[in-house]
């Protein structure tokens, strides 16, 4: 039950924080989609005409998937800076329920709380390319889910870095292009990407959106690296993270900015 | 009475960053605190006052000893011991300043795991004991200082634990804000059942509220007695003694060597002499030499020490001699 509360909490704050700056929260919007725009005119100037389409589909895709990867790693990692900065990283150390649940909680409260944001992306970018894509939720959502989980294991690595470091500014600002990379990348091109984070989901979801992928339609092998991906990064991120913070507490880190 | 922190041979250092020289912060620090007291954590800046506390709250990995909260290691079992300790570090830093007053209660007990049916009445009472109803919907950085503080002290307290650690909680905030807050933790412990301990340089606060005080001096435990002990041990040996003549160069010679700590002063109006005895037999020694040139004795006074005085004394290291000379 005290999960469950913790998530209510997080979400609540989030909703709260996301209405209280409301023009904030639609200049996000804004630069999102004028951003998506710049891709889609690129595509449409220097691209070969005969690709077009499926240029364009595969940009909606990477940049929607960009986009929410964007909003959770570096977030997390922005999160725990600005705490430690105020001075509430130190209270919320403080609580029975553990920093590494409040911080799985925060990521998933800031997914529900962006979800709508990427929805309203997603329809915005389709109407404005023209080019609509297949939104099978039921084969969607467990990937979806499952490739949300490898991001949630890279949070807690930015988060674990961010609690010792605390200036990482400009490594967020690197891990952009890095998670970019992951995203963009097509699993033709480097195959052994299939074990990175993010990529395996992507390239499922890519399937899916715009070859028309069903759930029965996607290999066992395929599903076996999704989860293994999901299982292996979120695994990783936690030891490192609970690492992370027993060496911030070992060196009393915690409050230091 | 029961136990409910236990603080065991703790040590903690730290190495500088650039130059890696080792610090110790905390060096075998040992002390207990009752259920239901409020107990004092003075000391000079740098002595260890901080550290002991973050070290109590988990918030530090000591390098040797242990802290027991409630019973439960905090080393073994962190997180239930967690669940017995709240605390305010450093006072309005420990609130989120875009969310309202409602929102930081709520969302801090929520961090706990506490729903927010469970702790909706509790919210009322405590904006209503705390004076922050008017203000519920304020968000924090629009607040003063004083009321940033208490609400700091509200969340604690709405942590639902046995144990507050405040660490300098009327440090900034006016005189009026600095009475309201330390008649809220007398309450505090009376009507809420809680223990509390309190790091504070306001000998005022430590004075006014606290059972008994721990002094911390260069990472270790000088003392650790009640307040009015502590008054009493330097209290009944200092004297002011006014006298009706000045004194002789004899006199005042005399008057050294016997008591080396002697203060003498000569006004065209009244001569002083505030003198700390070790044995009540001294004032004979004393009353001699005023005999040898008849110096009129126009008043005796027992200095009134109070709490700030008492506390340099001590880390300064007077306190080992007081006790010599008592026994």
């Amino acid at each position: 039950m005290s999960w469950i509360n913790l998530l209510k909490i997080n979400i609540k704050k989030e909703i709260v924080m996301m209405k209280r700056y409301l023009p904030n929260t639609i200049a996000m919007l804004l630069t999102m989609y004028f951003l998506f725009l710049a891709m889609f005119a690129g595509i449409q100037i220097i691209g070969d005409p005969s690709s077009q389409d499926v240029h364009t589909q595969f940009v909606i895709v990477n940049y929607i998937f960009w986009s929410l990867s964007l909003i959770v790693v570096q977030d997390i990692g922005w999160q725990i800076t600005t705490e430690a900065a105020q001075g509430t990283l130190e209270q919320l150390s403080m609580s029975p329920m553990g920093v590494w649940k409040i911080m799985l909680m925060r990521l998933i409260a800031t997914v529900l709380a962006n979800i709508i944001i990427i929805i309203v992306l997603l329809y915005l970018s389709m109407l404005t390319t023209g080019q609509w894509l297949n939104i099978d939720v039921i084969t969607l959502v467990p990937i979806f889910v499952l490739t949300l989980i490898s991001m949630f294991g890279l949070g807690y690595i930015i988060a674990g870095i961010s609690i010792v470091l605390k200036q990482i500014q400009s490594f967020l600002q690197i891990l952009q292009f890095v998670l970019a990379g992951l995203v963009f990348i097509p699993l033709t091109v480097a195959p052994f990407l299939a074990f990175f984070p993010i990529v395996k989901g992507v390239d499922l979801v890519r399937g899916i959106m715009i070859d028309g992928l069903s759930w029965h339609s996607i290999n066992i092998i395929d599903y076996s690296i999704l989860i293994f991906n999901a299982a292996f990064y979120f695994i990783l991120g936690l030891f490192f993270f609970l690492y992370c913070e027993r060496v911030a507490m070992k060196k009393g880190l915690l409050a230091h900015y | 009475m029961e136990e409910i922190i236990e603080v065991k041979n703790l040590s903690k250092t730290y190495k500088k960053r650039k130059s890696k020289e080792t610090i110790t912060a905390v060096n075998d620090i040992s002390f207990t605190v009752n259920k239901g007291e409020i107990v004092g954590l003075l000391g000079p800046n740098g002595a260890g006052k901080s550290t002991t506390i973050k070290l109590i709250c988990g918030l530090l990995i000591p390098d040797s000893g242990s802290v027991m909260v409630n019973g439960i290691s905090m080393k073994e079992k962190r997180l239930s011991a967690l669940s017995h300790i709240s605390a305010v570090l450093e006072g309005n830093r420990n609130l989120y300043w875009r969310l309202t007053v409602r929102e930081n209660l709520e969302y801090f007990s929520g961090n706990r795991g506490r729903s927010s049916k469970d702790v909706a009445s509790e919210i009322e009472d405590l904006l209503d004991a705390f004076n922050l109803k008017e203000k519920e919907t304020e968000l924090v950085n629009r607040l003063s200082r004083g009321m940033q503080q208490k609400l700091a002290i509200a969340v604690s307290l709405l942590a639902d634990s046995k144990v507050i650690l405040l660490d300098e909680p009327t440090l900034g905030i006016d005189v009026q804000t600095g009475y309201e807050i330390r008649k809220i933790l007398r309450d505090v412990v009376r009507d809420y059942d809680r223990t509390i301990i309190i790091s504070s340089h306001d000998m005022g606060v430590i004075q006014e509220l606290c059972d008994r005080t721990v002094i911390i001096n260069n990472g270790k435990v000088v003392t650790d007695d009640k307040v009015e002990n502590l008054l009493r041990l330097f209290e009944v040996r200092a004297y002011t003694i006014t006298l009706g003549n000045a004194l002789s160069n004899q006199q005042i010679q005399l008057l050294h060597q016997k008591f080396p700590h002697l203060d003498y002063s000569h006004h065209s109006l009244e001569s002083t002499l505030t003198v700390n005895l070790t044995k009540a037999e001294e004032f004979y020694d004393l009353f001699e030499v005023l005999k040898l040139e008849h110096t009129p004795v126009e008043s005796i006074d027992r200095q009134l020490i109070n709490f700030e005085e008492v506390f340099l004394k001590i880390v300064n290291g007077r306190l080992h001699n007081e006790l010599d000379q008592s026994s």
